[in-house]
């Protein structure tokens, strides 16, 4: 146990790709807790697809040993976090264990709007902010206009920001001695009874639910009898240690400190983020504040193409809920598609990720339907009803009216692209809030515009028509009423439950019209005329078809030719398997996600 | 393993005098005084006499000497190889023996001499009588040459047949269908027609990428199919397979044997081999397995060949097939159904629209085993 004194508990905050990762690597080999030999990229960072897509997706805390230029040795906690926006929940709850952050900022990108949140959330932590200009190495650096914008931008003071390179090691002695003497040691009363912060856990195969602790009062000890305030679930403190990363198991966690805690618990749905752990006799009856339930913002259905895929994929399901409290499921059932769940997802980032470790991780060939959102539908008489998926949509004769949720959004921009975005938000149904001048290179624009559009490749989009400067961040507005219709779509006559989405009145004839013309180029020709419509209710807005095939064969079949023949029809075998027979009709994956590109 | 007897014997002749700009056979462009030619026919000589006294040539019923260009190679080679044949097996008039040959080598002397050396079936790789098409294709004759070989082939064989191609770039619907006239006026008593694929790797593969040539259109194919379906049925042709037309009794044995689980042997480079027993059938080129079936997709594979000819097959044969391929009378009814096969006279056979969806039709027989 150390002295509360000589322990300092701090984040590292930054937009996505402005070199966290790096950095924190670089403290742990410059304070020896890992030797260079064992170095790896983004050692924090451990799932695969976290290094290959270089963002960190789950939280992380490491302790670190560091004797200062003073003599004295202290203890840092390092916690990692997640640097997206489906994650802000996660953040916030890593930065409530902590006493300071440090925000890095890139040398070469300035401020961006995460960068903004970021720090945003860090104030409104009361974390003391130490601010480092990244990547200073780099020949197009410009740490002079970085440090005004994080003054103009921020107003946070950053005559001493630390400028460093976590590529190089520039700098990271001048940020350990600021960690030291700028963020404050916790205070906490060692001998008032045990209150500790849930800010992250993750499932162990071999021993349960483990939990990732602070410390706020009291102490924590093995074999203690413990209580999870939000889920009022007793536990058995099985084990408690600190990670360096390697874990370390120790006797007790001490007031300020951060640590791990084995609880024995097969289901992470009872160990929250952000709850509160007691002791279950003598325990406190106020819970740290700021606990809130991770709520799912975009659905989808997933269906594996191969109906016997079903029970794998709902184990599968299973096996990564146990890490992964945010993805919530249930069976869905398509006439299209057969049977699937409907799954909901932090964010889109969120959605691919899980989507690409059932691929990937469980080798299930999986189809996914256009990703929705959540509506609520007032029917007459009052009654609401939350609606996953389009499919679910009563009669429009049962409809009083609909809302669609909203998010607030934050787009930072040089001056230049402010015409490009309003024509594009305005297009996808955004409100102009206001806009500041954060400094001379960076606008900041506000919006509000319904969740349901910035799904659809908005953020792709926007990258693109302001040259990759855009940067954007959000938060749930609320929900608003909107005039809605479902628009179905059809092949041969048939209406498709999986194809069908919802979409606003004004825009629906727009969609429907573009979204047949591209399903007509990736429908490949069948040996019959498919013809596809788009319709609400029974009328017809768009209407195209794909011819029938009329000859596919190809003429020689002799000696040889025969056997190229058999892996010409193995060939076509398996390209059948990447496609969903829907009645006679063989529809390739990417039908289902071609409302995703569907451009204004 | 011990195996049913060989009754088709395939030889390869690789070698052309240029290569067309469509074709990815085994061949190549070679002098025809190439010392090379000479070391490839002998080899392919006593290729023939070692098979012979291995015993595999003795229920051969037909023959097959293919390319590249046979006739490219010459007389005086031909002749070696010819008379190799004729003491290494049976080759005696009731033995299909057929041999490929292009117009500008195809000479009057050349037929006379391959008639007495026992090639009792010329055909001829015409693929057009339009110059302008053949040019387009990189043939190395013009129209005027395929007439005079055709004639000229008349004057020792009755079974003469014409190759001809459809749906080449700038190829226009009537000049296929004068290129199939003039095919029946010349009296040949059988036609091959074959829509252009474009091949990986060859200069029409590279010529699509790059957009000089259209990519071939599937409608106008079948369009130009069945254009010759009509024209040859009139003139007293018989669709007896899905490109092949003859007059009545003048039906390919060799090819048919292809199509009806025949076991073949292939002599020479990229020749394939087709060995079989009750449980087994295997295909070999050059030394390396290309295809080992079990039981099951030989009946599926059967089938599937049976399917390319107009007989189809017997409902003998499908209540054999239904033992060891449980979904057959599901995936029949189903092909049925879509119109691309037809119960008719107690033989299941394929429809013009399976012909022409052939991938569909073979490819759900395929699929059973």
């Amino acid at each position: 146990m150390t002295d509360p004194s000589h322990i300092r508990n701090f984040s590292i905050i930054a937009h996505i790709d402005h070199g966290k990762s790096t950095l924190s690597d670089r403290i742990l080999e410059m304070t020896g807790t890992i030797a260079e030999r064992d170095m790896q990229a983004q050692l924090l960072d451990t799932m695969d697809i976290e290094r290959e897509r270089g963002i960190t997706i789950k939280s992380q805390a490491v302790r670190v040993s560091y004797q200062a230029d003073d003599g004295e040795e202290y203890q840092f906690n390092l916690i990692d976090t997640p640097g997206h926006v489906d994650f802000t929940y996660e953040v916030s709850r890593s930065l409530a264990a902590c006493e300071g952050a440090v925000l890095v900022v890139d040398a070469t990108q300035g401020v961006e709007a995460q960068t903004v949140a970021n720090a945003m959330m860090a104030m409104n932590a009361n974390l003391e902010i130490i601010p480092l200009i990244n990547k200073i190495d780099l020949p197009s650096a410009d740490p002079e206009r970085v440090r005004a914008e994080i003054e103009d931008a921020l107003a946070i003071p950053a005559d001493d920001a630390v400028l460093a390179s976590g590529k190089t090691g520039v700098g990271v002695h001048d940020l350990l001695e600021a960690v030291v003497y700028n963020i404050p040691a916790p205070t906490g009363d060692a001998n008032a009874p045990l209150r500790a912060l849930i800010f992250d856990s993750y499932f162990d195969p071999y021993r349960g639910v483990v939990a990732l602790v602070r410390i706020v009062d009291g102490s924590m000890r093995k074999g203690q009898r413990l209580r999870l305030m939000a889920s009022g679930k007793d536990i058995l403190a099985e084990e408690v240690g600190a990670r360096h990363p390697v874990e370390e198991p120790l006797p007790e966690l001490g007031v300020g400190e951060v640590g791990y805690l084995v609880t024995g618990l097969k289901d992470l749905v009872h160990v929250k983020v952000g709850d509160t752990i007691t002791l279950a006799e003598g325990g406190v009856d106020n819970p740290l504040p700021g606990y809130r339930e991770a709520k799912p913002m975009v659905y989808t259905g997933l269906f594996p193409i191969e109906s016997d895929q079903y029970e794998p994929l709902k184990e599968a399901l299973e096996k990564l809920s146990l890490n992964d409290p945010a993805l919530l499921w249930e069976p869905e059932k398509s006439h299209a598609l057969g049977f699937g769940f409907r799954v909901g997802f932090l964010g889109l980032l969120h959605m691919e990720v899980v989507k690409e470790r059932l691929e990937r991780e469980f080798n299930l060939d999986l189809l996914a339907t256009a990703p929705s959102v959540e509506y609520h539908v007032f029917k007459q008489g009052g009654e609401m009803m939350s609606l996953h998926s389009p499919q679910e949509m009563p009669d429009p004769g049962e409809i009083e009216h609909i809302e669609e949720p909203y998010l607030k959004a934050k787009i930072l921009i040089p001056p230049d692209y402010v015409g490009a975005v309003m024509d594009l938000t305005v297009a996808r149904r955004g409100t102009f809030v206001t806009m500041n001048y954060l400094s001379q290179n960076t606008v900041e624009m506000l919006w509000e515009i319904p969740l349901s559009e910035l799904i659809m490749d908005y953020f792709d989009k926007l990258k693109s028509n302001t040259k990759g400067y855009a940067s954007l961040d959000y938060d749930f507005a609320g929900y608003k009423p909107s005039q809605l219709v479902k628009l179905d779509i059809l092949l041969s006559g048939k209406p498709i439950d999986a194809l069908s989405f919802i979409v606003h009145k004004d825009k629906a004839y727009d969609r429907g019209r573009v979204l047949t013309e591209k399903l007509k180029e990736i429908i490949p020709r069948q040996m019959f005329e498919v013809p596809i419509q788009a319709a609400i209710g029974g009328r017809v807005l768009a209407r195209e078809t794909v011819k029938a095939k009329r000859k596919d064969v190809l003429a020689k079949c002799y000696g040889g030719d025969i056997s190229r023949k058999r892996k010409l029809l193995e060939k076509q075998k398996q390209g059948k398997k990447r496609m969903k027979a829907i009645g006679n009709v063989e529809v390739p994956q990417e039908a289902f996600m071609a409302i995703l590109k569907v451009d204004d | 393993m011990p195996h049913d007897p060989y009754r088709a014997l395939y030889l390869h002749v690789p070698f052309c005098v240029k290569r067309c700009s469509y074709c990815d056979f085994t061949t190549s462009a070679v002098a025809t005084d190439d010392p090379r030619i000479d070391a490839y026919v002998e080899d392919l000589c006593l290729a023939i006499r070692r098979k012979s006294k291995e015993g595999e040539l003795s229920a051969i019923e037909t023959v097959y000497l293919g390319g590249g260009t046979p006739s490219h190679i010459g007389m005086s080679r031909l002749s070696m190889l010819l008379y190799a044949l004729s003491t290494s097996m049976r080759l005696e008039p009731d033995v299909e023996c057929s041999m490929e040959a292009n117009p500008e080598s195809l000479t009057p002397n050349m037929v006379r001499d391959i008639w007495a050396l026992g090639v009792n079936r010329l055909s001829i790789g015409v693929q057009s009588f339009d110059d302008k098409v053949l040019e387009t294709i990189g043939r190395a004759h013009d129209a005027q040459a395929a007439c005079r070989a055709i004639e000229a082939a008349h004057e020792r064989f009755i079974n003469v047949s014409c190759d001809l191609m459809c749906g080449i770039p700038g190829q226009s619907a009537e000049s296929f269908e004068r290129s199939v006239s003039r095919a029946i006026e010349l009296g040949v008593s059988h036609v091959s027609v074959y829509p252009l694929t474009i091949e990986p790797h060859t200069p029409f593969d590279r010529m699509v990428l790059s957009g000089e040539l259209p990519e071939p259109d599937d409608d106008v194919e079948a369009e130009q199919m069945q254009i010759a379906q009509s024209l040859l049925a009139a003139a007293g042709f018989e669709r007896y397979e899905v490109a092949s037309y003859a007059k009545p009794g003048y039906e390919c044995r060799h090819n048919i044997a292809y199509w009806t689980g025949v076991p073949y042997l292939g002599i020479g480079t990229s020749a394939a081999t087709m060995t079989q027993n009750s449980e087994r059938r295997m295909r070999m080129t050059d030394g390396s397995v290309t295809d080992d079936l079990n039981a099951e997709q030989m009946v599926a594979e059967d089938l599937m060949l049976g399917m390319r000819m107009t007989r189809g097959v017997s409902g003998e044969k499908i209540a054999e097939a239904r033992l060891v391929l449980p979904r057959l009378d599901e995936t029949i009814d189903k092909l049925v159904e879509e119109g691309l096969a037809a119960w008719s006279e107690d033989r299941l056979r394929p429809t013009e629209r399976g012909w022409l969806l052939g991938n569909e039709l073979y490819g759900a027989l395929f699929d059973l085993a």
